[in-house]
């Protein structure tokens, strides 16, 4: 006996939550594109989506966010520093690959300093998974030793029913048992089967690459320029990627008030390394390519002990020249270490 | 022989001889319907080259790499008309020397592509004229007109409703044969012209600034539409600035290698006193 929410309790579940204070947050379909965005009844969310174009870190680290704030008076100067948004949220419908990417980047935010804007959103939002019953040509969750039923990062993970009319619910955390304690009247016990999972082919064979990776006179093989010929130095696989961090510091105004944000930075642009001097250490996309994969699989688990890519493959999917690191993997697979 | 069969072995026929160092082309991609640049630099390489109606991007962009065409020696490129247009105003606008470019040019619709006369972007001249020419009589973009229809209110929310989702990533701009400047307006921070920001100004700003910059300059290629991972409808932009600039000034981009940028020069009859 396992318990099962059926879809047609969905839209009390959304009523419940928003009255208990939350914010209900799920996967949205609007015209040509598709977001992890706020909705009000459960006819707004669309399971259908393999991933929504943007994963779920703008939800927790946002593109643009302002930190600290200044206004210089006659007298004295103030300033005024910003806290995260205190907002209690549930997500209900995250992919698995997206609820991963946020426990790969904890211990990152968490490292040297604890990121209080992404922690107290990370405190205080439930996250829903959905196991992946469909997957497309660009999936890669099995390459890097996750699954289409991953639970890492997650708070729940549902299961959906082979008779399509709901989800099994398995609450994995503390955090998840409190939300759905809120909608327990609403679950049932049920003996359904889980529909089938999505079949996730490997594509590459990440032992090898990454012993291919570890060896220093790899850094400078030729290889790096072939692969990256037709990059063309956009953000957009950093961008969506769900667990790319980095960012850069901006101050927006004038000499009398202002604000100093937080926005997403991307390796791939060349003035992210650009020295006042003029002087750039990655002056060529190759060598910021490099960057991209060694810091993911190299770099970053050097530190934190897991790689920092969930397999999303939004990286390839939304690249306008097709490029990825699902091509760039699969090339260094078959290289010698 | 098919088209893709023809030119491949033009392709070889080129590299062998040595008129061309590299040639830049098409492959197959991660999926069917997918094709990714492909750049040839032996005669035996030719054999990854793809050519078919999927091979939609404009390629022109890859001319203008820092060092590419430096040793004066020439590149092929396989073009579309738009492309062709793009090898024009780049020209025009001294960014490349027409005569390195060799232009493998084709044209075609969803179902078949078929191969185009000509050699430099010069040979192409007959074949742009007419799509000027049929440029004011073309079926235009529906969602175009909508938007056209639309009050002055409307039109702003529909525009920062797209542009809510811009994430700066800046992939139109990278896809962007016409964005070739080695630092852009918005990279440029001392002083910050622009914000970086990705909030609902910095988002307005930079695709405003864009589409001016692209004003009388856009071939109409779709690369920053496609290119776009939120797919905000960019190429109504543009579409919408070149009717404008075809309406008042005459001006359809790249018809030559000598071609004056629309904005960027003057008539001395000019009827407006602004002028001079």
């Amino acid at each position: 006996m396992t318990r099962i929410l059926l879809s047609d309790k969905l839209d009390n579940c959304v009523a419940r939550w928003r009255k208990a204070g939350l914010t209900v947050i799920g996967p949205v379909k609007k015209e040509t594109s598709s977001s992890y965005a706020a909705v009000e009844k459960a006819a707004d969310f669309d399971f259908g989506i393999v991933l929504p174009d943007c994963s779920i870190k703008g939800l927790f680290f946002p593109q643009t966010e302002p930190m600290t704030g200044y206004t210089i008076k006659k007298q004295d100067i103030v300033t005024n520093d910003f806290a995260p948004p205190a907002e209690k949220r549930i997500i209900f419908g995250a992919r698995p690959c997206d609820a991963s990417g946020l426990a790969i980047d904890d211990p990152l935010f968490g490292w040297d300093y604890k990121d209080d804007f992404w922690f107290q959103r990370r405190n205080e939002t439930v996250i829903v998974t959905i196991a992946c019953t469909k997957a497309d040509n660009f999936c890669m969750c099995t390459s890097l030793k996750l699954a289409p039923d991953s639970t890492k990062g997650s708070d729940v993970l549902l299961r959906p029913l082979q008779n399509n009319k709901g989800w099994l619910v398995e609450e994995l955390t503390d955090r998840g048992r409190e939300a759905f304690k809120e909608i327990a009247d609403l679950l049932q016990d049920g003996s359904e089967q889980a529909a089938p999972l999505a079949v996730v082919p490997e594509k590459f064979n990440l032992d090898a690459c990454v012993a291919w990776l570890k060896n220093p006179e790899n850094f400078d093989s030729t290889f790096w320029k072939e692969i990256s010929m037709r990059c063309i130095g956009c953000g957009s696989c950093t961008f969506l990627c769900p667990t790319c961090h980095c960012f850069d510091f901006q101050d927006e105004g004038d000499t009398y008030s202002g604000i100093r944000r937080k926005n997403w930075d991307s390796c791939s642009f060349s003035l992210f390394t650009m020295h006042t001097s003029g002087h750039n250490p990655r002056s060529t996309q190759s060598a910021r390519w490099r960057q991209r994969i060694m810091h993911k699989f190299n770099y970053f688990p050097g530190k934190f002990s897991v790689n920092s890519c969930s397999g999303c493959g939004r990286c390839t999917r939304q690249c306008p020249v097709d490029m990825g690191i699902t091509e760039t993997l699969q090339a260094i697979s078959t290289l010698k270490p | 022989m098919s088209i893709q069969e023809q030119y491949k072995k033009r392709v070889r026929e080129i590299l062998s001889s040595g008129a061309v160092k590299m040639v830049i082309g098409y492959q197959a991609g991660t999926t069917a319907d997918r094709r990714r640049p492909l750049f040839i630099r032996t005669p035996e390489e030719a054999e990854k080259l793809v050519l078919d109606s999927a091979c939609i991007a404009n390629l022109s962009g890859y001319l203008v790499t820092e060092g590419l065409l430096s040793d004066e020696k020439s590149v092929g490129i396989f073009l579309r008309p738009d492309g062709i247009r793009s090898i024009n105003i780049l020209a025009a606008e001294a960014q490349l020397n027409p005569e390195q470019v060799v232009i493998l040019g084709f044209d075609g619709n969803e179902k078949e592509v078929t191969a185009l006369q000509g050699e430099k972007a010069k040979d192409f001249t007959a074949i742009i004229a007419s799509i000027k020419e049929h440029a004011p009589s073309a079926p235009r973009n529906p969602q175009l007109e909508q938007i056209e229809k639309m009050s002055p209110k409307e039109r702003f929310e529909f525009w920062q409703a797209e542009f809510s989702r811009c994430i700066k990533c800046y992939a139109c701009r990278q896809a962007c044969p016409m964005c070739y400047c080695r630092r852009c307006i918005v990279d440029s921070n001392q002083p910050q012209w622009v914000n970086t920001s990705s909030h609902t100004l910095g988002n307005l700003e930079w695709n405003v600034v864009r589409a001016f910059h692209l004003s009388g300059r856009c071939v109409g290629c779709g690369n920053c539409d496609r290119a776009c991972p939120v797919n905000i409808p960019l190429r109504l932009i543009n579409a919408k600035m070149a009717g404008e600039v075809l309406g008042a000034f005459d001006h359809f981009a790249g018809m030559s290698e000598t071609q004056e940028p629309v904005l960027a020069s003057f008539k001395k009859d000019d009827s407006e006193t602004f002028i001079l």
